[in-house]
């Protein structure tokens, strides 16, 4: 280790200088990274060194109305150097009455996004590239953006009245695949573009579930330690990981230090959350591909594990024990032995299910070969979790950007370089097997202490960064503090990475492959739609926009 | 209110308005062998023309809003409305945030306006609702066990409310 240590700091030295070049201001601030202050006319320069030079990955951007502050809108581009372990956050500055920022999509695909976010949400318009409506329903007024500090949270300038469903549609078949499909188990829409069997493009008319939650831990009616609740609440499946994310931004921006006990019972939480989703997943991908018998036996199994977090949280949905300095529930010797029992019997119980799996022809061959993510794509996009683990990234936050309690423990990242749908499933079976490894070490190490920190001062003004390595992949949470609550909280879930990556594995594949490739990036929509609506306004434009992406041209 | 219409084996579908997913996997948690559902005649169906209940969750967001509306009144008459989890039944923790519709109240003015009748609600709290909830949700909603509460059931269009 203390090899590398010094490797990273001379590494960090170098970076420096050559950022020099280009910054106003560079100050490296620790437990967050390395700020790199820029002037806009300059972003694109530094993003394509950063990202292509310095072969860093995008993880997030957050843009912020700071005009009460320093009367600007800023925006914080997060890059992530994952042998370093080391963030890169880009901020700059915008004009408040006519905010403009050149557009990096073109050179950092994974940021078209977020560009569009940006400009439906708080109107800061990307130069040289198409901005269009992505996440607010048709009907809201131009020119209103509910980021914006001068837009209250309960503000609903939008009649909430059924709309036509008809709209204009490009020629050509189109295969409508939700909002509510079988297949889908959240309202969500994806239109497929088919030539006979064959898919040619897809459309995604996402954002259904957005329920304004950034903003509403803006808001009077929360703290900083009642936003964990909130977090929690972004996803029924991994929403411990959300609840862990924002706490880990705000004690980094605070440096407050948690003790060791609180961290062994995160990370021990957070694994059964890890296994009690796989298991899901896993049933699920049986489920669709026909294979109902799997999908009962895996639920089976994953029952003892709801069980288990009851017995560890009070909550089946391991809801309510995590606060912004530690956690409020201890664990002791009887729950220790009760997860062992547990983890005994998973271990068994999903061993013989995955044999049986691996047998099962209607698996394995539909499995094979469909859903392809080629290597190069999965890194222009940046993706995260089993999706890029499956196509040979080996990319895992708990390793690259470690927190809680795994820098304490040893484990294995699995990766597949074949990038199919069954190099995704083995990637999940390995991290079930994973967990349980983690688990047991976990619980033979867990230190004696106290569970919460002693002193939690918060200040105002200064930037923390949580990530989690959730079952999707990773989840990043930006919290620029506040007075009594986050000025700005930026959630970025990792199926918000992910989606794009749809497009190429849907490409030229068979329709009847569609579902089980939709489904085996294990799509959250509940994570990624926290923002509003995105709804487009002629088939004819996103179809372009579609085929642009896909060569990632660039749009003008 | 006496149920001769259900009777037999019921046919549910899942309407997410724009839940966590946390009442959602519940319900598929209530489907699967520890539950397993399915022994009582439930059954979870695709479409909602075929459904004898609605299993509502979420707090229904603008943009669900006129899909919601076009899936309940695809289900045939009696409606039958199971809402569940802390969203369905007041909005949860974002009953006021501009993006969702607010609750129930607001709901049923929007499916008055629209026309849309629903025969009975049955209201099914908790984050997320537990899988025993959701079963003893369905067994209000046939009358095999007694309300309770009398305030719990809503019936739209006879005056009373929660």
């Amino acid at each position: 280790m203390a090899d590398s240590v010094e490797e990273t700091k001379r590494n960090l030295e170098e970076m420096v200088n050559v950022l020099k070049k280009y910054a106003d201001n560079i100050e490296f601030v620790e437990r967050v990274g390395l700020i790199v202050r820029v002037k806009k006319e300059r972003l694109r320069e530094v993003s394509r060194f950063v990202h292509d030079i310095l072969d860093s990955y995008f993880r997030t951007m957050a843009a912020v109305d700071e005009r009460p502050i320093n009367n600007t809108f800023a925006a914080y581009y997060v890059f992530g150097k994952d042998e370093m372990g080391l963030n890169i956050i880009i901020e700059t500055h915008t004009d408040p009455l006519d905010p403009e920022i050149p557009s990096i999509s073109d050179l950092v695909p994974a940021a078209d996004w977020y560009e569009l976010e940006a400009w439906d949400l708080l109107g800061i318009k990307f130069t040289g590239r198409r901005l269009y409506r992505f996440i607010l329903p048709d009907e809201w007024p131009e020119g209103l953006y509910p980021l914006r500090k001068d837009v209250d949270y309960n503000l609903r300038p939008v009649k909430p009245l059924a709309r036509k469903a008809s709209k204009q549609a490009p020629a050509g078949p189109r295969i409508p695949f939700g909002p509510y499909h079988p297949a889908l188990h959240e309202p969500e829409y994806f239109e497929l573009f088919v030539e006979g069997e064959k898919v040619v493009d897809v459309r995604y008319n996402g954002f259904h579930v957005h329920r304004g939650i950034e903003k509403l831990a803006e808001s009077p009616r929360f703290t900083y330690q009642k936003v964990p609740f909130l977090a929690e609440r972004i996803c029924g499946i991994c929403g411990f990981v959300h609840s862990v994310s924002y706490t880990m931004s705000v004690e980094r921006a605070a440096k407050i230090d948690v003790p060791e006990r609180a961290e062994y019972i995160r990370s021990i939480i957070l694994e059964v959350e890890r296994l009690h989703s796989h298991l899901l997943w896993i049933g699920v991908a049986c489920h669709l591909l026909g294979y109902d018998a799997g999908f009962m036996h895996s639920w089976r199994i994953r029952e003892k594990v709801m069980v288990l977090s009851e017995l560890l949280t009070g909550s089946r949905k391991t809801y309510g024990i995590n606060l912004v300095g530690g956690v409020r529930k201890d664990i002791n010797k009887d729950k220790i032995q009760a997860i062992m029992n547990t983890l005994k019997y998973i271990k068994e119980e999903f061993s013989k299910l995955v044999e049986v799996i691996a047998h099962v022809p209607q698996i394995v061959k539909r499995a094979t070969g469909t859903g392809i993510l080629p290597r190069d794509d999965a890194r222009k996009l940046s993706v995260v979790g089993p999706v890029a683990r499956g196509s040979g990234l080996n990319r895992d936050v708990r390793k690259d950007y470690p927190y809680a309690a795994y820098p304490y423990v040893s484990f294995k990242v699995p990766v597949y370089s074949e990038g199919d749908n069954l190099a995704r499933l083995f990637v999940r079976i390995d991290e079930v097997f994973e967990s349980i490894n983690i688990l047991e070490q976990l619980l033979d190490k867990i230190p004696q202490g106290p569970i919460f920190a002693e002193k939690i001062e918060v200040p105002e003004g200064v930037i923390g960064i949580g990530n989690v390595e959730a079952p999707r992949g990773e989840a990043i949470h930006v919290t620029i503090t506040g007075k009594g609550r986050p000025y700005r909280w930026r959630v970025r879930a990792p199926t918000y990475q992910n989606i794009p990556a749809l497009k190429i594995m849907l490409k030229d594949a068979p329709l009847a492959d569609a579902p089980l490739t939709i489904a085996s990036i294990d799509p959250c929509f509940s994570c990624t739609d926290r923002l509003l609506v995105i709804d487009l306004k002629t088939g004819k434009a996103v179809k372009k926009t579609m085929e642009e992406i896909i060569k990632k041209k660039k749009v003008n | 209110m006496k149920d001769n219409h259900l009777k037999k084996s019921i046919w549910v579908f899942h309407l997410n308005t724009g839940s966590c997913n946390g009442c959602d996997i519940e319900i598929l948690d209530a489907l699967t062998p520890y539950f397993d559902v399915e022994r009582f005649g439930i059954k979870l169906v695709a479409s909602p023309r075929h459904a004898d209940v609605v299993l509502l969750t979420g707090p229904i967001t603008v943009k669900t809003l006129p899909m919601v509306i076009n899936a309940l009144k695809a289900v045939p008459r009696p409606r039958y409305v199971l809402a569940i989890g802390a969203c369905a039944v007041g909005g949860g923790i974002w009953y006021d945030t501009y993006s969702v519709i607010g609750g129930v109240k607001e709901f049923k003015k929007i499916l008055e306006e629209h026309g849309v009748e629903i025969d009975k609600i049955v209201y099914v709290p908790g984050c997320p609702a537990r899988p025993e909830a959701i079963i003893y949700g369905v067994a209000l909603l046939l009358g095999l066990v007694k309300e309770k509460v009398s305030k719990e059931v809503v019936i739209i269009g006879e005056g009373s409310h929660h």
